[in-house]
């Protein structure tokens, strides 16, 4: 008896899910490691997931009793014939029931409360994570990437913290109540559904590996489908300008195809291994109707008819949560591939950890100096080699030079997106990687080529500079750029709904806004990357007078500007391949007769030189 | 930016009932597959129905072997055994019988999941996706206007999985459900009618409270999806204005503004909870006061003997646990049926929505080489209502003349190019190539015949060359390398280590936008069109390195029709034509020359550049900055 209490947990363990033992890392992914900190992201629920564990424990209990009451109360009609017992003991099963069903509601209500509030955690911890990893990591992996590690991988696991772990709980209790109630009624029948335990367990084991493949390979190819979709969404525009709809049409086909050949690989190891344990259990009646009845019909010490009968409920109950056990195996995969992939994104370190004892930066003058700064996104390819250069507050410092002389890396470091390899960056001489970025961001504005909006109204995208910051300081901040017109323009001025990435306004407005944001910010430290080129010449002869204002008393950064501006720069600084090769202001460059004046010469070339032939 | 936008408009509600007639027709296409699973579903409740029967007659051999008292056992359709067989062979060729359905059962059920897998994966879902993703490939700009990209990429992805649901989570389902029911009714009905008739009293109760349940947490779940979207959007824009959010310094307000967001998705899907924490356990309440009526009257019936113990009572406790399974499984089945219907209108959404720009059908006049003379008659368009873009816009372009468009933002620029190719319709008066009006052309043909280079140059993560060759896949590596080299391109692409086939990042971002344009401009005229649209090429380049794009755009245009967004006075002053907009009208046209004389608008936007002509033409650099 004692013997069969003992197996009828082990198979039900063996059979929850093997990977909970944990004896073999399959592909060293799916293991223990991976559950327990899955189990983490419920200690703040701790509570309400302790009394879940309590009510899925009744539960487990309160199911084989459902069914041995029933076996019980047709056992005893038959050996007594007590019309009145029937009665008593039929009303006795109903309150029961209706007593698991309460606990059942509570049991689903929390887990599903629970499951929920662990995929909000994981959300926000995505989300935290994300904002917190430095620019490189945006560089490198693709927007679709962190979309899917957000829906699809937390989805996974919600349906394991939810489903897989309580469902896979209730399951097991109720094998287990069974298997005693079975040792407990005829320990010999009791041996024989332990020999189908080791049938199951091998089954497992061999399915558990093919399984977590093709969980994985459906997973990689959906991923395939879901980034073709992304960049067929935002290419649209090409892709119709340039009549490729078929094309595109046919190629994500062979895409979805792919994904379906992945899902049927699936499907045939999934149907191979389910019907496997359902046959099982009908092996288990087959084995028990002839060997019950044998002991029934000669050995007179065996088990009358009503034990078979219960056993025949029983039994059951012990093998019916097995299929669906191979079910929640199924989903127990997934949702630990989901977590597989989500924990490796949430363990990427960013960049560089900003230390403890980094100080905020008191209030600035705008000096900022460059020492020695080597720097280079990848290792073969240095962006800078070696850059020194000082500028005083309220300086104008125009950076020019061709398309990856190193322009925009000085100003990515100027703002703490990237650290030097070497060399010092410092403002008002604290050294950049003492300071906290939070601090410094607070008094550096930025209006960058993308020009980039957020989906909201203009006035929201504006606000965004300064929290708390209202209506009225935002038509300050318009009067002052001189271009209140062109707001007003707008087909519902400040209120103008902005649409994803911008859309919606022209280039031009967007720049704009991106001016009215940076001005708004009021930073002692400006960054305009390539700033005006792309507002037209009407909107520009408003804009320079703007910018006039926006640059005056402020240490000013101008990339690839507009010449005007840059021959009013204090310095010119011309990169070339990371270095800086001329320095000086306008009229000394020129006199200098090297590389800027060159380069002027050639600018002022194609934008007056009326066309050759 | 506060989130506090309403999230994006629900698609227009759909009367259920037209919905499922139109679920029931996709679900006909695939008819056969559907029938294959049918059968081998029904086959395996029929042999479940045996199994049990058999069990049950196993339960009375022995009942009667034990107790001769006992009535014998009723074999089925009469066919017992010879009385010279002893209990213990009856009962192995019972164990046999049942053993050799239960392998059966085993085959068909590899064989079910497969067709149900084949039916699902390979069929539905791939037909569906290639479906919407065409017709997104179809869709004017307006629909892209005025939808997120996010929401729109669901459609393809998870909604689409959501209307499939409707086949195999609710009329497959729905089938079979009814027929096993239909099975086991009978089944019973020949044990005991009265019996099966109390057992199953309560089943209507169930009905009422399924569709109870199914009204009032469809709008939830409506509501669900779209606060689901609106999070993912506020993730996608995060990462895509990463640079704005660390450049402000605004992580932790994004953070909080996420928190809430996420927070609020999480109160909602509670309440769906609590819902359907209720309905569950009262469905299985309903099914265990079923059994409570089968022991208090099956009891008293085999009391009787009435009924037998083995194939009476056993069997229909069994089959009654079989039923209310079934009936269970309709609760499942009303909540796919709101799953899917919600993916349906989203997906429907897409694919019934007009295409309001397309060819005529046969109609349509092909082209082969059009001359490139383009005409707009009184043309007036709006991007949608009250956003007047362009007013009654008239003019005539002869082919291979150059026309340089300028004019403030918002003054229509962008519209007037964007009716050429027919990516919107004009709402009154015609735009016509070579005397034909734009809507009688084979749309593929006319944009076949335009080059176009966007403001922002999107180029798709394959290799250069299959960038460049975009328009015409089979273009051979001669025509590619000859379009680069017209668009001065050649040469950067060769100085990559593999060339041609170098790969391009995600948006293109490890090139840089001069180079990212000049490719761009390689696939617009790898074509060889005989018009060419640049919607302000310069305008995201540095003007440092702006004289290479030029150059390429200056030769890219030799020949062709162009129009071409500009600012520069490079390019206005080697435009044949140039056309000033304001509001959405022409409000000087004529040569370079010509409207510099005329001191209009034209020369006071010119000024501020000419100053710089005329700095280095002659040269006094000391003289005062006129600003």
């Amino acid at each position: 008896m004692k013997l069969g209490g003992g197996g009828g947990g082990l198979s039900s363990a063996g059979t929850k899910a093997g990977m909970i033992e944990g004896e073999r890392p399959a592909s060293g992914v799916l293991d223990l490691g991976l559950l327990k900190r899955l189990f983490t992201f419920t200690r703040p629920y701790a509570k309400s997931r302790n009394i879940l564990f309590v009510l899925v424990i009744v539960r487990g209990m309160q199911l084989p009793i459902l069914a041995w009451m029933v076996g019980a109360i047709i056992d005893s009609t038959v050996a007594n014939k007590d019309l009145p017992m029937l009665f008593w003991s039929a009303g006795a099963y109903i309150v029961f029931a209706a007593f698991t069903d309460i606990t059942f509601c509570f049991r689903m209500r929390l887990a599903l409360n629970l499951g929920e509030s662990v995929i909000r955690d994981l959300r926000i911890k995505i989300y935290d994570h994300l904002l917190n990893m430095r620019m490189g990591y945006f560089h490198r992996y693709s927007l679709g990437r962190s979309i899917s590690r957000f829906t699809t991988d937390a989805e996974a696991v919600r349906m394991g913290v939810q489903d897989v772990l309580f469902v896979t709980l209730v399951q097991g209790g109720q094998m287990i109540g069974a298997a005693v109630l079975m040792a407990i009624y005829d320990p010999i029948l009791f041996l024989i559904v332990l020999g189908l335990v080791p049938i199951l367990w091998v089954l497992n084991h061999h399915f558990r590996k093919r399984l977590s493949t093709a969980h994985r390979e459906v997973q990689e190819s959906y991923s395939r489908v879901t980034s073709s979709i992304a960049e067929a969404v935002n290419g649209i525009r090409v892709t119709q300008g340039f009549v490729r709809g078929d094309l595109n049409t046919s190629l994500f086909h062979s895409l979805a195809q792919d994904h379906a050949e992945q899902n049927m690989k699936l499907a045939r190891t999934t149907g191979f291994f389910i019907p496997l344990l359902e046959f099982n259990s009908q092996l288990f009646i087959a084995i028990l109707i002839f060997f019950g009845g044998y002991q029934v019909l000669y050995l007179d010490h065996g088990i009358q008819v009503g034990e078979l009968i219960m056993f025949f409920f029983l039994a059951n109950l012990f093998f019916s949560p097995i299929q669906n056990l191979g079910n929640q195996y199924n989903n127990a995969l997934n949702a630990l591939a989901g977590a597989e992939r989500l924990f490796n994104f949430l363990d990427l370190k960013p960049d560089w950890e900003e230390p403890d004892n980094v100080k905020d930066l008191p209030p600035i003058q705008g000096r900022v100096e460059f020492d020695r700064v080597k720097f280079s996104y990848n290792e073969d390819r240095p962006a800078l080699k070696g850059v020194s250069f000082t500028a005083e507050p309220g300086q104008t410092i125009a950076l020019v030079g061709h398309t990856g002389s190193g322009k925009s890396t000085i100003i990515n470091l100027l703002s703490k997106f990237y650290l030097p390899d070497e060399g010092r960056v410092l403002i008002d001489g604290h050294d950049m990687t003492e300071i906290a970025g939070a601090s410094l961001y607070r008094q550096l504005g930025m209006v960058q080529q993308q020009n980039l909006l957020f989906s909201g109204t203009v006035l929201t995208n504006i606000l965004f500079a300064k929290p708390g910051a209202t209506r009225e300081d935002v038509h300050e901040v318009i009067e002052a750029l001189g271009c209140r017109e062109l707001f007003e323009a707008l087909p519902e001025g400040l209120d103008t709904p902005v649409g994803e990435k911008g859309g919606g306004l022209s280039l031009g407005q967007r720049q704009l806004v991106c001016f009215a944001r940076a001005m708004l910010a009021d930073p002692r430290i400006l960054i305009l990357d390539e700033a005006t080129s792309s507002i037209d010449a009407m909107t520009e002869l408003v804009l320079q007078e703007a910018l006039t204002r926006l640059l005056a008393n402020r240490t000013s950064f101008l990339v690839a500007h507009r010449l005007s501006t840059i021959r009013r720069a204090d310095l010119i600084m011309v990169l070339q391949q990371g270095e800086i090769i001329e320095r000086g202001n306008h009229e000394n460059l020129l006199k200098q007769d090297g590389t800027y004046a060159q380069l002027y010469r050639q600018f002022v070339q194609a934008t007056t030189e009326p066309p050759k032939g | 930016m506060p989130t506090e936008n309403p999230p994006s408009p629900q698609p227009e509600d759909y009367p259920a009932s037209k919905l499922v007639s139109r679920l029931l027709k996709l679900s006909w296409n695939y008819r056969w597959g559907c029938l294959l699973v049918l059968f081998l579903q029904i086959f395996q409740v029929g042999l479940t129905l045996s199994a049990l029967g058999f069990t049950g007659l196993g339960i009375d051999v022995i009942h009667h072997a034990s107790n001769p008292e006992v009535p014998e056992a009723n074999w089925p359709f009469g066919i017992a055994p010879p009385d010279s067989w002893s209990p213990i062979n009856e009962l192995l060729l019972v164990s046999a019988l049942i053993l050799s359905f239960a392998l059966t059962k085993m085959v068909l059920g590899f064989a079910n999941t497969v067709a149900v897998g084949h039916l699902v994966h390979r069929q539905i879902v791939v037909d569906l996706r290639s479906q919407v993703y065409k017709k997104l490939q179809r869709l004017s700009f307006r629909f892209y206007d005025g939808s997120a990209s996010g929401s729109i990429i669901n459609r393809v992805t998870s909604d689409v999985q959501m209307v499939r649901t409707f086949i195999d989570g609710v009329m497959l389902p729905v089938f079979i459900v009814a027929l096993s029911l239909f099975f086991y009714l009978n089944y019973m009905l020949r044990i005991h009618v009265l019996l099966t008739l109390a057992c199953l009293a309560t089943t209507p109760l169930l009905w009422g409270l399924a569709i109870y349940f199914s009204k009032k947490v469809r709008p939830a779940y409506k509501r669900n999806r779209v606060l689901v979207d609106d999070m993912v959007l506020r993730l996608a824009e995060t990462i895509q204005g990463i640079a704005v959010v660390k450049g402000f310094g605004r992580e932790k307000e994004e953070q909080e503004r996420f928190f809430s967001k996420a927070e609020y998705v999480r109160e909602q899907q509670g309440w769906i909870f609590q819902q359907i924490s209720r309905f569950s356990p009262s469905i299985g309440f309903l099914t265990q006061l079923n059994m409570m009526i089968l022991l208090m009257y099956g009891g008293w019936l085999v009391i009787n003997e009435e009924i037998a113990l083995g194939t009476g009572l056993v069997v229909f406790a069994s089959l009654l646990t079989q039923f209310s399974n079934q009936v269970n499984q309709i609760s499942g089945i009303t909540n796919q049926i709101q799953r899917s219907f919600t993916g349906a209108r989203r997906v429907f959404e897409v694919i019934d929505r007009p295409v309001d720009i397309k060819s005529h059908g046969k109609k349509a006049v092909t082209l082969d080489q059009t001359r490139g003379d383009v005409t707009f008659e009184n043309v007036s368009f709006e991007y949608k209502e009250n956003a007047t873009a362009l007013v009654d816009m008239s003019f005539e372009v002869k082919a291979g003349t150059c026309v340089a468009i300028l004019g403030a933002t918002g003054s229509g620029k962008s519209a007037m190019l964007s009716l050429i190719p027919r990516f919107y319709d004009p709402n009154q008066g015609r735009v016509l190539l070579d005397g034909h009006d734009l809507r009688d052309l084979d749309l593929d043909d006319l944009r076949r015949n335009i080059g176009i280079v966007f403001q922002e140059s999107f180029l798709f993560s394959m290799s250069i060359a299959e960038n460049i060759a975009f328009g015409n896949p089979d273009a051979t590596r001669e025509q590619v390398e000859k379009a680069a080299k017209i668009a001065r391109a050649h040469d950067f692409i060769m100085a990559m280590k593999d060339g041609y086939d170098s790969v391009v990042g995600e948006s293109g971002s490890d090139l840089s936008g001069g180079q990212r344009q000049r490719i761009a401009i390689a696939r617009a005229i790898l074509l060889e069109p005989s018009i060419l649209l640049l919607d302000d090429p310069t305008a995201a380049i540095d003007p440092q390195t702006e004289h290479e794009i030029l150059e390429a755009m200056e030769s890219a245009m030799r020949g062709r029709t162009t129009f071409v967004v500009a600012h520069r006075l490079s390019t206005l002053r080697r435009a044949d034509l140039i056309f000033v907009l304001e509001k959405g009208r022409i409000i000087e046209t004529g040569s370079h020359e010509a409207l510099i004389q005329r001191g209009g608008h034209y020369s006071k936007a010119a000024s501020l550049q000419i100053i710089d002509d005329e700095l280095e033409t002659f040269g006094p650099i000391e003289r005062i900055d006129p600003l």
